[in-house]
């Protein structure tokens, strides 16, 4: 059943839509759900951006650098820090002049293998997207032109700049590559989970290996969390109380984009809270309980958002499947800045 | 102005009969092709297709998704299709329509619509 189709204009005839059969799809044993979860080899980079060493070294001097920002105190790190899961562990972000803004600071962990960008998808790149914060308003405020005198007039940045793209003047799109160079080096590193997807029994406990039963089945999880990112960067309305339209800005014509938000992966969600894309749910547990319930119901909201009737103990068991998603980080040395 | 009607009439009988004729040559002529979107993909990321073709977007998946043409002059949005239902849509024009999920941002294919 077609829900809110808009009919087209005369290039393009859009018939009726039809039930059809289609064949039911298997259920998978806990050997191929688990197999779908393996991590990948190599870090994605694309042919128009590729990794050197000296370009990811300088774009994380950039991301760490709080002369990016117009008042000097705000770098990428301060909203996205690893010493919160590479997010600022606030319900919402705080920008220019302590403005408090209208979403949480996403983390940027495995972002190289994000498809689009951002949590309503405005940014179709990671270089388009590290550009944003820097020039928007309410976030570091700083005009690229003003960026680009202040970068030139520091006299240890030419030559880092110079090793990364031999070419004779620092420019915009230069700062963009760096800094999504450095992004894409940010993986999420080995957790308990991994060791069991490939093989250690003992690596997680019963209760987690049921959790991620239910994960994958009963709870619905997986249908957007899928993959060892556990996200398919869909966009889905999870009936959330928030006046915030979300991707709905960008699609006003999809009526399921209103209040849509791209989904999240979940490595290292112990450590991510708060939650949501606006921060309104402070612990995980507070999270499942929403997706049990299934939230406010609104023609927006996605089918797969509904009553789950999860037991105690399920709920239980996904939890501590969630925690096997945490590493034992090792900690994120800070760059010696360029004066 | 009768005797015009009249003769406009058994001028544009034959005309409408050749007109349908014509369309039921180029509706035999009219090839059909199904897109398929099991496992999050469009069956094909590129289709070649004649002017007055049908492309049937069938949801063999066991999810919601969205079928968006987001090429202007060319636009269509057959909203949320749960799984197991298809729906045509005939490309009339010569175009390149760029399709895409709006659910899913994976999904994308390119439909290159020629005379």
């Amino acid at each position: 059943m077609a829900v809110n189709a808009t009919r087209s204009d005369a290039n393009v005839i859009v018939g009726t839509t039809r039930a059809v059969e289609i064949p039911k799809q298997a259920d998978q044993s806990i050997d191929q759900l688990r197999a779908a979860y393996r991590r990948p080899k190599v870090i994605p980079f694309p042919k128009s951006n590729p990794y050197t060493p000296e370009k990811a070294q300088l774009g994380k001097i950039l991301y760490f650098d709080t002369r990016l920002s117009a008042a000097n105190v705000l770098s990428c790190a301060s909203c996205h820090s690893p010493a919160y899961g590479w997010g600022d562990g606030q319900p919402r972000g705080v920008g220019h002049n302590m403005r408090v803004l209208g979403r949480r600071s996403p983390t940027i962990i495995n972002a190289a293998f994000g498809l689009v960008f951002m949590w309503d998808g405005r940014a179709a790149t990671l270089e388009q997207q590290a550009l944003g914060p820097i020039q928007a308003d309410v976030e570091m405020n700083l005009p690229l032109d003003a960026l680009l005198a202040r970068l030139k007039a520091l006299p240890e940045y030419g030559p880092l700049f110079k090793a990364a793209f031999a070419e004779p003047e620092i420019t915009a799109p230069q700062i963009a590559n760096a800094i999504a160079t450095y992004e894409r080096t940010v993986v999420s590193a080995r957790a308990p989970f991994d060791a069991w997807i490939e093989g250690d029994e003992k690596a997680i406990s019963d209760t987690a290996k049921r959790g991620f039963v239910t994960f994958n089945t009963k709870g619905n999880c997986a249908n957007c969390h899928s993959g060892w990112n556990f996200t398919d960067d869909s966009f889905h309305d999870i009936g959330l109380p928030s006046e915030d339209i979300g991707r709905g800005k960008f699609l006003p014509s999809v009526v399921k984009m209103q209040y849509a938000f791209k989904t999240p992966g979940l490595r290292e969600i112990a450590r991510r809270g708060p939650y949501m894309h606006d921060g309104s749910v402070s612990t995980l547990e507070a999270v499942v309980e929403h997706y049990d319930k299934g939230g406010i119901e609104r023609p927006s909201r996605s089918e797969l958002m509904k009553p789950l009737r999860l037991s105690t103990q399920e709920k239980s068991d996904l939890l501590a499947f969630l925690n096997t998603l945490t590493s034992t980080l090792v900690p994120t040395t800070v760059p010696v800045l360029p004066r | 102005m009768r005797e015009f009607i009249r003769s406009t009439r058994q001028f544009t009988i034959p005309t409408i009969a050749a007109f349908l004729l014509g369309a039921a040559v180029a509706s035999a002529l009219a090839a059909e092709h199904t897109i398929r979107q099991k496992g999050k993909v469009f069956s094909a990321a590129e289709l070649a297709v004649k002017k007055g073709d049908t492309i049937v977007f069938l949801n063999d998946d066991n999810i919601t998704h969205n079928v968006l043409s987001i090429t202007a002059g060319n636009d269509f949005n057959l909203g949320a299709i749960g799984p197991g239902n298809s729906t045509p849509v005939t490309f009339t024009k010569a175009a390149v329509v760029d399709i895409i999920c709006a659910i899913h941002p994976g999904m994308k294919m390119q439909v290159k619509v020629s005379e």
